[in-house]
C-alpha cells in the first residue's frame, strides 16, 4: 500500500509541473501590462517602474519562472497585488469554506445516487428504471447556478427555512449547518446524477457476471448478492468515474458560492479575475492543480480498497 | 448487428452512422423528444425577428419589472425590457456559441487524435500528455479564466469553451484509429503508395466519425451550459446584448422583487441543455456496442 | 415403470422445455426431454455447443434468466418435491444445498473482490445453522479435500492468486460445502491444461464414490465422457437423441450423430488427417426446420426425416438404450412412409 501510494506520488509530480509552467506562461501572455492595470491609466512613468520592480517583471523571464517554482514549493507564494496580504493566506483562509462543501455534496451525492442507480439496474426496463434514468439525465442538465437560483426562490425565499444570505457564518453548528445545506444539496443533487448513471451502468455490469451465477447457484440470497457480491465490483468504475467529476464538482462549486454568497475559492477567482490580481490568480491555479492532484491520488487509493487486485499490479 | 455493420470495409455502403442513427430513433422514443425539443429551439431562434412581440432592447422605465402579464407575457426586466423577446433572442447568442465552439473542437481534437493514434510513438505521448494537462483542469475554472484573460466577447468566449472541450475529442478519436490503423485495408492502402494525409482523413476519420458526432451533442449540451455559466458570471457577451446566462444574472440581482425574471431563461437553458442530453443519450446507447448484446 | 432392481432416483426429469425469446417469439432451447438419475451415478449431457445441455442444467437449478427465458416442465422431481414448481425462496434452500453445480470458466466464476474462505464459508452459512467460526473451520476443511496445498495459509487470499486448476478446486468446494445429493457439473475442465483436467476428473471420481452423490456431468468431450460417465445422453438441437448406458454406447452407437460424434475423437491410433468432423452446423434456435433437426447434415437422411419428428424409443422393450431415429431407431420406414403419404 505504501508502495502503491509512493509510486503515485511520483506519477503526480510531472503533472503538476506542467500545469505550474501552464499557469506562469498563461498569466504572462495576457495582454497588458500589469502595473499599469494595478495603478490605472494616470500612473507616471516612474511609478509604473516601481511597480514593475515591485512585481519582478524587471527581471529576465527565467528568472522570473525559477521564482515562482522555487515559491511554489518553500510556501512563499508571493503578495496579493491588490490587498497585499501574502496570496497563501488570502487561499488558506477560505480554503476550508471549498473544501467543506465539495466533501458534503459528495457525500450527498454518493447516498443518493449509489442506492438509486443500483436499485435502477435491478428493476431495469421498468418504470422505475425509465423515470431513474430521465430523472437523473435532467438532474445533470442543470447549470449549477440555475439549479442553486431554484432552490433559493424556493426554500428561502419562498418558504423561509434558509438564510438569503447565508456568508458561511460559522460561530455556532446550527448556523454552519444552514449555511451549508443549500449550497451542499444543489452541489450533491447534480452529483447525484452524475453518480446515478454510473452506479446504474456498472451495476449492470457487473450483475451479468458469471460470479453472480456462481452465488447463486450457491443459494445466497438476492439482498447479499446485490450488495456484497454485485456492489463492491460496480464501485470499482464507480470511485474512478466521481474522481472525474470531481473537476466538474470545483467548477460548479465557484456558481454556487457567488449564487448563495458564500466565502470559498470560486468567490476569491472571479474576485481575483476581475480586478486583475494575477499573483493571487497565479496561486488560486496553483491551489486548483493541487487540489486535482490530490483528488486522483485519492481515487487511485480508493480503488486499491475496493479491488484486491489492483496492489499487486 | 453492430458488429457487422462494422467490419464493413469503407466506401462500399452508406456510413454505418444512418444504421444507429436508425436505430436510436427506433428504440429509444426519449430520442426523438430530444431531437424534436431541440429542433424547435434552432427553428425559434432563426425565426426570433418574427417571433418577438417586442423589441428586445427597447427599454421602457414605465413598465419596469413586471410579472407576466397580457402585454408582456413573461413580465419585463429592471429596465422594462420584455423577457420573452430576449429570451428569444437570446437562444441565438447560446445555439451560435455552442455551436461554433463545439464545431471548431470537433476539426481540431479530432485532428489532434486522429494524428496521436495514426502515427503512435513519441508523437503520442507528447500530444495526449498536453491534452491530459488541460483536461485535468475544471472545464468552467479554464473558460473562467481564459475569457477574462482575453476580455468577454462572443469570439473570446467560443475560443474558451472550445479549448475545454478539445482534449476530449482528441481522446475519443484516437482510441478508435489506433484499432483502424492496424486494418488490412489500411496496409493495403499504404501499399498503394497512398500519402499519410490522405488515408487519415478518406479512410481513419469516417470510421471514427460516428462517436465524434455523438460525443458533439452531448458536449454542446455542456458547452450551452458553460456558456450560461460564464455570462452570469459576468463575463459574457456584452450588454445589452441578451444572453440567457445574463438575463439570470440581472434577474438574480432582482430576485427579493421579482422572481420570474430569473426563472424564465433558467427554464430556457435547462429545456435546450436537456433536450439535447436525451439526444446525445439515445445515440451514444446506439453507438456503444456494450449496449447491444444484452436484449 | 415398477421394476423393483432400480432404487429411486434421486433426480427425475419430466418433459423439460426452456425457450427463450428473441423480438417477442418464442423459440425452445431445450425441447421436453426427460431422464432420471439414480443414487450415485454419473449422468453425462454431451453434444456441441448450443445444443442444450447447459441450458438443461441452469432449468434444473431455476437460473435461467427470468427476463427472456421461460422453464416449463410437467416435473423435476427432487426429494419428493417438484423444483419446477417451488417458489423462489424455496428454491434458494436448494440450490448449493441439496443440488449444487460447478461452472466452466473457474477464471470468472469466482467474484474477484472476495476471498477463497469467504466464497467457501458463504455457502455453509446460508445452509446450515453454522456460527462463523464453525463455518470457517468446515471450508477449510474442505479446502483441504479438494488437495489445495497449505489452504490455511491460503484462506484469505483473492481469486486471483489462484491458478485455473486450483480455482476450480475452490468451485467443487464451494459445491460439495452443504454435501449435496446431486452435482451439476458444466463442464468443470474445458479451461483447464490437460494435466490439470485429468487431476480434476481424478478428484471428482474419488469425491462422489466417497460421498455417494449422483453427477450430472456436461462436456462435448468424449474422451472425458469413457473416463467417468455411468450413462450418457447424447442432446442435439435441444433433444436427447440417444441415451444409454457408457459402454453400450461406445460399443453400439445407434444414433447417425452419435456415431459421427465418436468418428471425430481425436485417437492417438490414427493419422490426424482421418479425423472426421460433422459438415455443417446446428441450425439456429429461430430458424430450426421441420421433422429430425439433424435431417440437414444425415448422411441417412430420408424423406421422412425430413417430414416427421422422430420419438425417442427404446431400441427393444427391455432395453434401456434409447434412440430418436426413423433410420436407426428400428421403425418399419415403408411402412411410416405409407401412413404419411395416406
Amino acid at each position: 500500500m505504501l508502495r502503491f501510494t509512493a509510486r503515485r506520488l511520483l506519477f503526480a509530480v510531472p503533472t503538476l509541473l506542467a500545469v505550474m509552467t501552464m499557469v506562469f506562461v498563461l498569466v504572462r501572455i495576457v495582454p497588458g501590462d500589469p502595473a499599469q492595470t494595478i495603478l490605472g491609466d494616470q500612473a507616471s512613468a516612474e511609478a509604473l517602474q516601481i511597480m514593475r520592480e515591485r512585481l519582478g517583471l524587471d527581471r529576465p523571464i527565467w528568472e522570473q519562472y525559477l521564482e515562482f517554482m522555487g515559491g511554489v514549493f518553500t510556501g512563499d507564494w508571493g503578495q496579493s497585488m491588490v490587498t497585499g496580504k501574502p496570496v497563501l493566506d488570502e487561499i488558506l483562509r477560505v480554503l476550508p469554506y471549498t473544501v467543506e462543501l465539495t466533501i458534503a455534496s459528495l457525500v450527498i451525492g454518493s447516498l443518493i445516487g449509489i442506492p438509486l442507480g443500483a436499485w435502477s439496474a435491478l428493476h431495469r426496463n421498468q418504470w422505475i428504471d425509465y423515470l431513474t434514468r430521465v430523472g437523473s439525465l435532467l438532474g445533470l442538465s442543470f447549470p449549477a447556478f440555475v439549479s442553486a437560483i431554484l432552490l433559493l426562490i424556493a426554500f428561502s425565499i419562498q418558504l423561509r427555512w434558509f438564510p438569503v444570505i447565508s456568508g458561511g457564518g460559522r460561530a455556532t453548528f446550527s448556523e454552519w449547518a444552514l449555511s451549508l445545506a443549500l449550497p451542499a444539496i444543489n452541489l450533491g443533487l447534480i452529483m447525484a446524477a452524475y453518480i446515478t448513471r454510473v452506479t446504474r451502468s456498472s451495476m449492470l455490469g457487473s450483475l451479468g457476471e458469471d460470479y453472480i451465477r456462481t452465488a447463486r447457484a450457491k443459494g445466497v440470497p438476492m439482498r447479499v448478492i446485490v450488495w456484497r457480491h454485485a456492489m463492491r465490483n460496480a464501485l470499482i468504475p464507480v470511485v474512478t468515474v466521481v474522481g472525474l467529476y470531481l473537476g466538474i464538482l470545483i467548477g460548479n462549486s465557484v456558481l454556487t458560492e457567488i449564487v448563495f454568497n458564500r466565502p470559498g475559492l470560486g468567490k476569491l477567482i472571479v474576485g481575483a479575475l476581475g480586478q486583475r490580481d494575477y499573483t493571487l490568480l497565479q496561486g488560486l491555479m496553483v491551489i486548483y492543480t493541487f487540489v486535482i492532484v490530490v483528488v486522483n491520488l485519492m481515487t487511485d487509493l480508493t480503488y486499491g480498497l475496493i479491488d484486491p487486485r489492483v496492489k499487486y499490479q | 448487428m453492430t458488429d457487422q455493420t462494422e467490419a464493413l470495409p469503407r466506401g462500399v455502403s452508406r456510413h454505418p452512422f444512418v444504421d444507429q442513427l436508425a436505430k436510436a430513433f427506433r428504440t429509444n422514443k426519449l430520442t426523438w423528444v430530444g431531437a424534436v425539443i431541440f429542433v424547435l429551439i434552432v427553428l425559434v431562434a432563426i425565426a426570433a425577428p418574427l417571433l418577438s412581440p417586442h423589441d428586445p432592447l427597447q427599454q421602457n422605465i414605465l413598465h419596469r419589472l413586471k410579472g407576466p402579464g397580457p402585454e408582456f407575457w413573461l413580465g419585463t426586466d429592471a429596465y422594462g425590457r420584455d423577457i420573452l423577446s430576449r429570451l428569444l433572442y437570446g437562444a441565438r447568442v447560446s445555439l451560435i456559441i455552442g455551436v461554433a465552439a463545439i464545431g471548431s473542437a470537433m476539426v481540431i481534437g479530432s485532428a489532434i487524435g486522429v494524428v496521436a493514434g495514426y502515427y503512435g510513438g513519441k508523437v503520442d505521448l507528447v500530444i495526449m500528455q498536453a491534452m491530459d494537462v488541460l483536461l485535468a483542469f475544471p472545464a468552467l475554472i479554464l473558460g473562467l479564466i481564459v475569457v477574462a484573460m482575453l476580455g468577454p466577447s462572443m469570439e473570446n468566449l467560443i475560443i474558451a469553451i472550445s479549448l475545454t472541450a478539445i482534449p476530449p475529442f482528441a481522446r475519443i478519436a484516437r482510441a478508435p484509429t489506433i484499432v483502424v490503423k492496424e486494418r488490412d485495408y489500411i496496409e493495403a492502402c499504404r501499399a498503394l503508395g497512398y500519402g499519410d494525409l490522405r488515408i487519415m482523413t478518406l479512410h481513419v476519420l469516417p470510421n471514427v466519425l460516428s462517436e465524434i458526432l455523438v460525443m458533439g451533442s452531448l458536449w454542446l449540451a455542456t458547452a450551452i451550459r458553460v456558456e450560461a455559466s460564464l455570462s452570469f458570471i459576468g463575463l459574457g457577451v456584452k450588454p445589452p446584448t441578451a444572453s440567457w446566462g445574463g438575463m439570470i444574472r440581472e434577474g438574480f440581482e432582482n430576485i427579493l422583487d421579482n422572481i420570474w425574471l430569473s426563472i424564465f431563461p433558467s427554464l430556457a437553458i435547462l429545456l435546450v441543455v436537456f433536450s439535447l442530453n436525451l439526444l446525445g443519450d439515445g445515440l451514444r446507447d446506439a453507438i456503444d456496442p456494450r449496449t447491444r448484446s444484452d436484449a | 415403470m415398477t421394476a423393483p432392481a432400480t432404487p429411486a432416483p434421486v433426480l427425475d426429469v419430466w418433459n423439460l422445455t426452456t425457450s427463450f425469446r428473441i423480438e417477442g417469439t418464442w423459440y425452445p432451447a431445450v425441447r421436453g426431454i426427460s431422464f432420471a438419475l439414480a443414487p450415485n451415478e454419473t449422468l453425462a449431457l454431451v453434444g456441441e455447443s448450443g445444443c442444450g445441455k447447459s441450458m438443461t442444467a441452469l432449468s434444473i437449478l431455476g437460473l435461467v434468466p427470468t427476463a427472456n427465458g421461460r422453464v416449463e416442465a410437467d416435473g423435476i422431481m427432487f426429494e419428493g418435491r417438484d423444483l419446477a414448481r417451488l417458489s423462489d425462496e424455496e428454491m434458494r434452500e436448494v440450490r448449493g444445498n441439496g443440488i449444487s453445480m460447478i461452472f466452466q470458466e473457474p477464471m470468472t466464476s469466482l467474484n474477484p473482490v472476495l476471498t477463497i474462505g469467504f466464497q467457501v464459508t458463504e455457502a455453509l452459512i446460508y445452509h446450515q445453522n453454522l456460527s462463523r467460526a464453525e463455518a470457517e473451520r468446515e471450508a477449510l476443511a474442505l479446502l483441504d479435500l479438494v488437495k489445495i496445498p497449505s489452504a490455511k495459509s491460503r484462506f484469505r487470499e483473492y481469486p486471483h492468486q489462484f491458478s485455473g486448476g486450483m480455482r476450480q478446486r475452490v468451485m467443487i468446494a464451494m459445491a460439495l460445502a452443504c454435501r449435496p445429493k446431486v452435482i451439476l457439473a458444466d463442464e468443470p475442465t474445458t479451461a483447464l491444461d490437460v494435466t490439470i483436467q485429468a487431476q480434476i476428473l481424478a478428484l471428482l471420481n474419488e469425491l462422489k464414490a466417497e460421498t455417494g452423490m449422483s453427477m450430472i456431468f456436461i462436456t462435448h468431450n468424449l474422451g472425458v465422457v469413457a473416463a467417468l460417465a455411468d450413462r450418457v445422453a447424447v442432446m442435439y438441437a435441444g433433444d436427447i437423441v440417444e441415451i444409454a448406458s457408457v459402454g453400450e454406447l461406445f460399443a453400439r452407437p445407434t444414433h447417425p450423430y452419435t456415431e459421427a460424434l465418436l468418428r471425430s475423437i481425436p485417437r492417438s491410433d490414427r493419422d490426424t488427417a482421418e479425423l472426421h468432423t460433422i459438415p455443417g452446423a446446428v441450425p439456429p434456435i429461430h430458424r430450426m426446420p421441420k421433422g429430425c433437426r439433424f435431417a440437414a447434415r444425415c448422411p441417412l437422411a430420408q424423406d421422412i426425416c425430413r417430414a416427421m419428428d422422430p420419438p425417442l424409443e427404446p431400441l427393444d422393450p427391455e432395453s434401456p438404450h434409447a434412440v430418436r431415429c426413423w433410420v436407426r431407431g428400428g421403425h418399419d420406414l415403408a411402412a411410416l412412409t405409407e401412413d404419411a403419404n395416406v
